[in-house]
């Protein structure tokens, strides 16, 4: 079993920032445009949002494993309700790899399997190092080649 | 390359030009309103919003060009952005045909083919003319015919040599019975389903092609329509109340006399100063039964006008279905391509012994809507459901594994504290703002949880059948879903905090079924851990050995060419 790289969390905890600072924004807003909304409640939101985004980022990477097995790709996840995952090679359709740019600043890539199906159709494994990815999405690709299928539907 | 029907050109360039001289006649009252535009503006840009409306709508039927040709179906379309899109025949999963009055009456209709891929439709013909419906059919179901006999002959061969492991997708179905049938050619059709599934085949209809597996007579379909409860229809109706006020307060007034008020105003004032709770009480009863009345005739029309006329047959390697009083659908489900089977029962279907079949394909079925995706036979004996549903994809008797008894605790605690949260704030509402002192009567709540949680309890299971996995839920709406292991995707095990204090899990298994309403995803609930994480591992074996199995037929067929 293989966990994310440490610094995962850092991209949780910045994603996290973001968005409550967004909804921040939204806030001042309204506040500015629409009804009036007490500071505290507002800096109390942030703060809470954010305090909630660190601790949710540190559970996550503990939790989050995932592994190469025989015949699928398994994944165990989820900090609240905990879901393993297991993704068989032959339903893989394609895989990507992806960098958004917060990923980018801290020097991180993802890997995103698709299959068919309709709940997870997109399994995201976040968190990897740039050249891991890359070996990992080629791991991914051979493997779902040996496994071909007929039609992956 | 051919072109839409020139009638629904037609229809379309009027329907654009009328749309045109909408527009341009707003657009200019508006103008003129507001910019004191000359008297002959507004006509002149109605008539210039007809004119580019109309020649936009007939550039796009000139661009618009599709093709048959060998194994794939050419369309080219856009007026300004150009598209040219392929669609491989193989890969095609239904083919849906609609018909909306205009179009009957012009003796047009309007073709859908779905793949896999996408969230949209992929292919869309509005409108072609009937005979050219017939034509496509033919060339998408032939060619769909082929390449089934190969892969089941194939299958089949495979099948003997690996005993266990592969089983083909539907070489035991008639329609595809193999080689023989379909290289010797030529007659074989109508005939080769020896005994019709349905015994409710009433009367004889114009069946062209293919054998009648289900019809409805009238009296079926209004056994039907009143034992489906649509649960859209009190929204619908209760949203289409506004529409008929005047009747509406002519029945509450009515209603308010039987329940003796003395009215010398509106129903509104009585409502608001009205002392007596009992006579209030009687009024409100009434209107609520009268309501829900309604709702069910709302109901009980829908569903006549969307099933009137249903029927199912089979041709070869397809279902076809055909339905509808206003809107005719019609359309083409390949076998070999159903992902999943549904057999559905609510309360008052189990009690009478009825059951609802629907399948699923990766792509979308049974028309554009979300409530009838699928339904391969609206209601029949559940006996006739079953053997149609092993005729589609065969499994032995279903055997369904309970969950343990502590999932039943599960329920319980939590209708318990549904309960509570409810008359907490039946509390909270009475003592801060209505004062009557009835909020008590929101305990009464807790009379039903210990039967509802024993009920949702009895109707969950699971059981892992030679070839499919099989999950039953829900007591209202008992649903059974039958899960071929060839055609799983992802396997998941979910356990949330009150879950995991009980040791129990949720194992889901996903499939490629399109219908995001009724989901692709079976699952067995409330399982014990241990036993989830045995299933998933067998589920995975399974669809390897599976899929390995449909594989060595697929090789078996390639050395054969």
């Amino acid at each position: 079993m293989e966990s994310l790289h440490p610094r995962v969390r850092l991209l949780w905890i910045l994603s996290t920032v973001i968005q409550a600072s967004v909804l921040g924004v939204i806030a001042y807003l309204v506040d500015r445009f629409a009804v009036s909304l007490p500071q505290t409640v507002v800096v109390g939101g942030w703060v809470v949002l954010v305090v909630l985004g660190v601790v949710h980022a540190i559970a996550a990477h503990r939790i989050w494993r995932f592994d190469l097995q025989d015949d699928a790709l398994f994944l165990l996840r989820g900090v609240v309700t905990r879901t393993d995952t297991s993704v068989p090679y032959v339903r893989v359709q394609h895989v990507d790899t992806t960098r958004g740019p917060v990923e980018r600043a801290i020097g991180l890539a993802s890997v995103v399997v698709y299959t068919a199906g309709t709940r997870g159709a997109d399994i995201t494994i976040p968190g990897l190092r740039p050249e891991r990815a890359t070996e990992l999405r080629e791991q991914l690709r051979d493997l779902a080649n040996e496994s071909e299928a007929t039609d992956a539907v | 390359m051919n072109r839409l029907h020139p009638r629904s050109a037609v229809v379309r360039i009027a329907r654009a030009t009328l749309q045109g001289g909408f527009f341009g006649f707003f657009g200019g009252s508006l103008g003129s309103g507001m910019f004191a535009l000359p008297w002959f503006a507004v006509p002149a840009l109605a008539v210039l919003g007809a004119v580019v409306f109309s020649g936009y709508a007939l550039a796009r039927y000139l661009r618009f060009q599709y093709e048959l040709d060998g194994d794939t179906l050419t369309v080219e379309s856009g007026v300004f952005a150009r598209q040219s899109r392929q669609i491989p025949l193989g890969r095609v999963q239904n083919l849906d045909v609609e018909q909306n009055i205009l179009n009957r009456l012009l003796g047009l209709a309007i073709v859908r083919f779905e793949t896999a891929g996408g969230s949209a439709t992929e292919a869309t013909l509005d409108a072609v003319d009937e005979a050219e419906v017939k034509r496509l059919r033919n060339y998408v179901r032939t060619h769909d015919r082929d390449e089934a006999a190969e892969t089941a002959a194939a299958t089949s061969d495979a099948v003997s040599e690996t005993a266990t492991a592969g089983r083909s997708a539907h070489a035991d179905l008639p329609g595809v019975t193999g080689p023989t049938s379909t290289h010797t050619g030529g007659a074989q059709t109508a005939n080769d389903l020896e005994e019709p599934v349905s015994a409710s085949v009433t009367e004889e209809r114009d069946q062209p092609d293919g054998s009648l597996l289900f019809a409805f007579d009238q009296r079926e379909l209004l056994t039907y329509a009143l034992v489906s409860v649509r649960p859209a229809a009190p929204v619908l109706t209760l949203a289409s109340l506004p529409l008929g006020m005047d009747v509406v307060w002519a029945v509450l007034r009515f209603n308010a006399t039987l329940a003796g008020a003395s009215l010398s105003g509106p129903v509104v004032r009585w409502l608001a100063s009205s002392p007596e709770t009992t006579r209030l009480a009687v009024f409100a009863v009434l209107s609520v039964v009268q309501f829900f009345l309604l709702a069910l005739v709302v109901s009980v029309a829908l569903t006549v006008v969307e099933y009137y006329g249903f029927q199912l047959t089979q041709a070869d390697g397809d279902l076809r279905y055909e339905r509808g009083l206003l809107r005719r659908y019609s359309g083409n489900i390949p076998l070999e391509k159903v992902q999943t089977v549904t057999i559905r029962e609510n309360v008052l279907m189990r009690q009478f012994g009825y059951a609802t079949l629907a399948v699923e394909t990766a792509g979308y079925s049974g028309g554009n809507q979300q409530s009838s995706q699928g339904v391969a036979v609206p209601l029949a004996p559940r006996e006739e459901v079953y053997e149609l549903a092993r005729d589609i994809e065969p499994f032995g008797d279903l055997d369904f594994d309970r969950s343990p008894k502590r999932a039943r605790r599960r329920y319980l605690a939590r209708f318990s504290l549904a309960a509570a949260g409810l008359t907490a704030v039946a509390y909270a509402v009475d003592s801060m703002l209505l004062e009557t002192g009835y909020w008590w009567l929101t305990a009464l709540l807790f009379l039903p949880v210990v039967p509802a949680a024993h009920l949702r309890w009895r109707h969950r299971g699971f059981d892992l059948d030679e070839s499919v996995l099989a999950t039953r839920s829900g007591f209202w709406r008992r649903t059974t879903r039958i899960v071929p292991y060839y055609r799983l995707q992802t396997v998941f095990v979910t356990r949330s905090p009150f879950q995991r204090r009980r040791d129990l899990a949720t194992v889901g298994a996903d499939t490629a079924s399109s219908s995001s309403l009724l989901g692709g995803v079976a699952r067995v609930y409330d399982i014990d851990e241990g036993t989830a994480k045995e299933l998933r591992d067998t589920l995975r074996e399974r669809l390897t050995a599976h899929v390995a199995g449909l594989r060595t037929g697929d090789r078996a067929s390639d050395a054969e060419a």
